[in-house]
């Protein structure tokens, strides 16, 4: 039997950490990281797939271009509505449901809970198509009810509507998975808080104010970045459900950064494209957690 | 399609074929990926617009030998602007299997309750500017529909690029110079055609402004007299058994007779040798040979002496719509052929929806595709 001196005992315990986290580091280095640093690099060359001049070094060229292009701007204007008007409320939707769920006891909470995360399991393409057809302005759900009040909506054809009647699918489609989330931070509050408070005379509002969403606040913090993120990278409904259009009004940053990669082959200008929306993600989430930070 | 790959294998022992269907709003994203790490398939469908960057990327192996060669196909069978429209630079590259030109669906009760029926009493459908204007004028009015009292409709843009493109090119207009190092989509014959189109909607009345109408629905509601669609909506209506309608050539509303239309091409891997390529070609020309079958699920075959049998004449809506042939203009030819569908279409929305004027829109549209023309010389045009 051997001894291991205490030196190698420490040496063997700090990399064993790095074991395990090996094979993450592994797939994140492949499919991340790597591609992350690959598109950087090519977001400096001119590489056009049907060009016949070879892919070149052009610096700035293609960010200078972005900020001339028109089409760059009306995108990530309507990806910024998008996500004014989807992630607030997303949150708000999600955490009162959360707050009313975590009162309701038993197997109905189980059975509602359910519920509320069942269209979270669809697909893009599948909830699209059939909120396309709730949408339609001539045989569509929606307009079949207004039609009774003598009313019809515009829901996808008109450039004011077409974007808020995809964030209210988009609101139905993904507002389970946050609640859920929410739920969970809910319940993790310790009990004696809200019974202290009780005692003192605080229930209700006074209590969801000043002890479930003082606690909740980094669960807070994690669904609302998570939710902006996500909202800031909106493709499948859009593109499912109009296309971009009417009159491009509903054409999100990644739509065209899509287009411009895989209809048009500009892969050097869509990098470039894809690293503007990164660095812009990247400033909300910081100022996200700077505004949130505990302090 | 698949029935035809079916037959093909059970005949030719020596080759298996198999078909793999997709998505059009995806499939040449993936063609051109996969053709990119080699793994393109030996033979794919392209349509006649996506030829030209295809060809340039050299994805595609020209024809010219194979349709020439020991197993030949008869190029004098088909109409010169369908095999002119597969030419690009000194090459052929593809062999059209079918032609889809736009045409001109009716509903044929609304005709006849309109009174537009010939001396027979059967419907009669506008030839010309005048009957035309005639006829969405008498269709265009308030009637009682099972849903309530709603407006019936003459006309109405349902694929704003077929219909403006078929217009446009009806009123002479041009889209680039003839050595495509112009754009001149703002010339007066388009902005002409386009304004003829928005006054439809402004001023005669006679279409409904696109932003609260689903057009081709409401052509299938019965809400609708006339609509300029492609033969490929024929299927669609076939399915439905209560809407009394019919085919006819598309009016000539311009100075020239024309339409819009495009084909399906057959196109093979620029790197088949051997073997595979004499497999492929021997495919290639069954599926030419037998495009009448594939011509009953809604398509025209190019071929003039299959369109000149019997069971193709009695294909009623493809018969009508194959008399335009001649007059049919394929999208210009073009490596950035996306970028302008893109452009076009902008142009066209915004003014018929009324946010541009249309001499507006379409200076805007020529001045972003000079700005791409300039960028496709720099990578090497």
């Amino acid at each position: 039997m051997t001894l291991m001196s205490p030196a190698t005992r420490k040496v063997l315990k700090s990399y064993s950490g790095y074991l395990f986290v090996v094979p993450y580091l592994a797939l994140f280095g492949l499919f991340l990281l790597f591609p992350l640093l690959y598109g950087l690099g090519l977001s400096f060359y001119k590489r056009e797939l049907l060009s016949v001049v070879p892919a070149h070094f052009t610096g700035l060229n293609n960010y200078t271009e972005a900020m001339h292009d028109a089409y760059f701007w009306k995108s990530l204007f309507a990806t910024l509505r998008f996500v004014a008007i989807c992630a607030p409320l997303t949150v708000t939707l999600a955490l009162t449901i959360a707050i009313g769920l975590s009162r309701v006891k038993g197997r109905m909470q189980t059975l509602l809970r359910a519920a509320y995360f069942a269209p979270t399991v669809l697909t893009v393409s599948v909830a699209g198509i059939v909120w396309r057809w709730f949408y339609n302005s001539e045989f569509g759900l929606f307009n079949a009810y207004l039609k009774h009040v003598g009313m019809k909506a515009p829901w996808l054809t008109n450039t004011g509507w077409a974007l808020a009647s995809i964030a209210i699918m988009t609101l139905w489609w993904t507002v389970g998975g946050p609640t859920v989330v929410l739920l969970a931070g809910v319940h993790n509050i310790p009990p004696q808080y809200h019974e202290a408070a009780s005692l003192d005379g605080a229930d209700g509002w006074l209590a969801i104010r000043h002890i479930t969403l003082p606690l909740l606040r980094p669960v807070l913090l994690f669904v609302i970045v998570m939710n902006i993120i996500g909202s800031f990278q909106v493709f499948g409904q859009t593109f499912m459900i109009t296309r971009g259009g009417p009159e491009m009004s509903t054409r999100s940053l990644v739509q065209y950064i899509y287009e411009t990669a895989f209809n048009n082959y500009r892969m050097g200008y869509a990098a470039a494209l894809s690293w503007l929306l990164f660095l812009i993600i990247a400033v909300f989430s910081a100022v996200q957690f700077r505004l949130m930070r505990e302090k | 399609m698949l029935r035809l790959v079916k037959r093909f294998n059970e005949a030719n022992p020596d080759v298996n074929i198999l078909m793999q269907r997709m998505d059009w709003s995806t499939y040449y994203n993936k063609l051109f990926v996969s053709g990119m790490g080699g793994r393109a398939p030996e033979l794919f469908v392209l349509q006649t617009l996506a030829i030209p960057r295809f060809a340039r990327a050299r994805f595609v192996r020209p024809i010219d030998d194979l349709v020439a060669g020991q197993n030949p196909i008869d190029i004098a069978d088909l109409d010169p602007n369908v095999w002119q429209a597969v030419h690009v630079g000194e090459h052929h590259y593809g062999l059209p299997l079918d032609i889809w030109p736009m045409g001109m669906y009716y509903n044929k009760k609304l005709f006849r309750e309109a009174g537009l029926v010939d001396a027979s009493g059967e419907p009669k459908p506008p030839t010309n500017r005048a009957e035309f204007m005639d006829a969405v004028h008498r269709l265009t009015r308030m009637r009682q529909f099972d849903t309530g009292p709603q407006q019936q409709w003459g006309f109405t843009f349902t694929y704003f690029e077929s219909n403006l493109y078929t217009l446009m090119c009806q009123f002479g207009g041009e889209f680039f110079t003839p050595d495509l190092s112009r754009c001149i989509i703002n010339n007066p014959k388009n902005v002409a055609a386009l304004q003829f189109c928005v006054d439809l909607i402004r001023k005669e009345h006679c279409a409904p402004p696109p932003e609260n109408f689903d057009s081709w629905i409401g052509f299938r509601q019965g809400k609708v007299g006339i609509v300029f669609e492609g033969i490929y909506m024929l299927a669609d209506l076939q399915k439905q058994r209560d809407l009394e309608y019919a085919g006819a050539p598309a009016p000539q509303i311009g100075d020239r007779p024309g339409v819009w239309g495009g084909s399906h091409n057959l196109c093979i891997r620029a790197d088949l040798t051997g073997k595979e390529l004499d497999a492929t070609w021997r495919f290639i020309k069954f599926l030419s040979d037998n495009s009448l079958d594939w011509a009953a699920g809604g398509q025209v075959p190019v071929r003039r002496s299959l369109r000149d049998s019997a069971r193709f004449r009695s294909m009623e809506v493809q018969s009508q719509f194959a008399r335009q042939i001649a007059n049919v203009f394929y999208l210009p030819r073009l490596p950035f052929i996306f970028e302008f569908q893109t452009e076009f279409n902008s142009a066209v929305e915004k003014a018929l929806r009324g946010s541009s004027s249309p001499q507006e829109a379409l200076d805007l549209a020529a001045a972003n595709l000079n700005k791409i023309i300039d960028r496709d010389r720099e990578a090497g045009a």
